[in-house]
């Protein structure tokens, strides 16, 4: 198995152009702006609490959005792109990259919406805890999503059904991380959890390499 | 210096689907530089499975692929479009990763114009038609080779090319695919129209219950070929360089005369009369 960093890139550019020319991939982003502007709207109280909850909607929301870049190519033209780029191992490398990047830009979103109201302040520590929480948040979501697409599950319906569950009965588990414990980092004022970041990092490398292997026996 | 082709072969391939039972039951093939190979076979004998395989995009539930090289073009039969990409943007992104670059870029765009796609090449693929659709889907995949690039050749695996395509582009895609092979690339086609087949080396191999039989070269009718008298306003050297390759040429009295097979006669009296020539007679024989 062999990966070439350029052909990676240029799969990645790929889809990323997809993306955007579906315009799918909007649709969580703009629910997930919708919940912002709710939470954050009023008076939402002095950080890093109200994060709390809008990290707890970005788990979801980032597997709506790795379930759509996942799925971005009906299955036959998938084939032609998995050859182009050169293997599987290069496509799915791409996704997951696309994914993350995506979950970044939400990241920057949930960070930087309460700045506009500009009630109060936000200094660089707990900016840092924030952006590190809702990271853990939002890859995790990834790893869900990512578990959910194409190829592991053909059927969209299938596929939203299965996110849906496994977000709903592990986003309740303040002891579970990483989002659990993210979010209880955050509600209870306690430190930057790094740690839940780097499981749910790993999760979604997890499951991209799940995608992959399961790939490969088709 | 390119580096020379190896042979990409299949060793006991064998694909099982579920429900499907053994589509190939112990393939061994030889796709090597230089000698296209052709699979013809019957209605779901297993032709797409078996250039997936090849290809690198299905893996075989026994056997091995060996000696694949790193760039591989494919072309699916009947692939939907991506709804919004632009023509020029998809051959764009589909040179990147196949790594061929600038350089492919140029390779598939030419080959655009040799097929003669009639679409708007800004336009959205959702747009065009089929025949343009699939000349598209041919640019992309031979557009993986950057001519004189480094590494080794890239391998071509085709679907029933052929399909959709009007007459010219159909001769346009033979002498293409001859280019190809000529140039010491690997070729596979799946192909029921015979034309993979009329190829210079090309080998043939019939698919039927699984497995795969080399059918000998065709012991078919000598082509037919058509005698062209023409008029032309050159000299006759100035003449048939401005024409396409034909199999012999002579001066009749005055005028020339040109003997080719049958089937590129039409492009050869197009070309003819774009360059000035008159028509003076259209004769068949064996």
């Amino acid at each position: 198995m062999s990966l070439s960093v350029g052909r990676t890139a240029a799969t990645a550019r790929y889809l990323l152009a997809l993306l955007l020319g579906e315009q799918r991939v909007l649709l969580p982003v703009v629910a997930f702006l919708a919940v912002l502007g709710v939470l954050f709207g009023g008076d939402p109280g002095p950080p890093p609490t109200p994060w709390a909850a809008s990290a707890l909607a970005l788990y979801p929301v980032a597997a709506w959005v790795a379930l759509v870049v996942a799925n971005v190519e009906d299955p036959v033209r998938r084939t032609v792109t998995v050859t182009a780029a050169g293997g599987r191992a290069a496509v799915v490398t791409a996704t997951l990259v696309v994914a993350l990047a995506a979950d970044l830009l939400l990241v920057a979103l949930a960070v930087l919406f309460p700045l506009l109201t500009g009630r109060y302040s936000y200094p660089p520590p707990v900016l840092v805890t924030g952006a590190v929480a809702h990271f853990a948040c939002a890859s995790a979501g990834t790893a869900v999503g990512l578990l959910c697409a194409r190829p592991l599950v053909a059927r969209i319906g299938w596929s939203f059904c299965l996110a849906l569950t496994v977000v709903v009965v592990t986003a309740v588990q303040p002891w579970l991380p990483p989002v659990g414990t993210a979010v209880r980092a955050l509600s209870s004022g306690g430190g930057t959890p790094v740690g839940p970041a780097l499981v749910g990092l790993s999760a979604a490398g997890a499951a991209a390499l799940l995608s992959w292997w399961v790939d490969t026996r088709r | 210096m390119r580096d020379h082709g190896r042979v990409v072969r299949l060793v006991g391939v064998r694909k099982r689907y579920r429900g499907r039972g053994e589509v190939l039951a112990g393939v061994d093939l030889e796709v090597a530089p230089g000698a296209p190979v052709s699979v013809v076979g019957g209605n779901g004998a297993g032709k797409s499975t078996l250039l997936r395989i090849v290809a690198g995009c299905a893996s075989p539930t026994a056997g091995r692929v060996h000696d694949r090289p790193a760039v591989v073009g494919y072309l699916p039969q009947s692939m939907p479009p991506p709804a919004r990409m632009t023509v020029l943007a998809h051959l764009r992104h589909h040179c990147a990763m196949h790594g061929s670059g600038a350089a492919g870029l140029a390779a598939a765009t030419s080959v655009l114009d040799d097929l003669d796609f009639t679409g708007d090449r800004a336009g959205p693929l959702a747009a065009l038609s089929t025949g343009n659709l699939q000349k598209v889907g041919l640019a992309g995949a031979l557009g993986c080779a950057a001519p004189d690039g480094p590494g080794e050749p890239p391998l071509l695996v085709l679907d029933e090319p052929w399909t959709a395509l009007d007459a010219g582009a159909a001769d346009a895609l033979e002498r293409a695919l001859d280019g190809w092979a000529a140039a010491g690339r690997p070729l596979l086609v799946a192909d029921h129209t015979g034309r993979a087949a009329r190829s210079p080396g090309a080998r043939t191999h019939r698919l039927s219950d699984g497995s795969l039989t080399e059918q000998p070269a065709p012991s078919r009718e000598p082509d037919t070929h058509v005698v062209v008298v023409l008029r032309c306003p050159s000299t006759r050297a100035a003449a048939l360089a401005a024409l396409p390759p034909v199999a012999a040429s002579w001066d009749e009295g005055g005028l020339l005369g040109v003997r080719l097979p049958a089937a590129r006669g039409d492009a050869l009296l197009a070309a003819a009369l774009a360059v000035g020539c008159s028509v003076v007679g259209v004769r068949q024989e064996r």
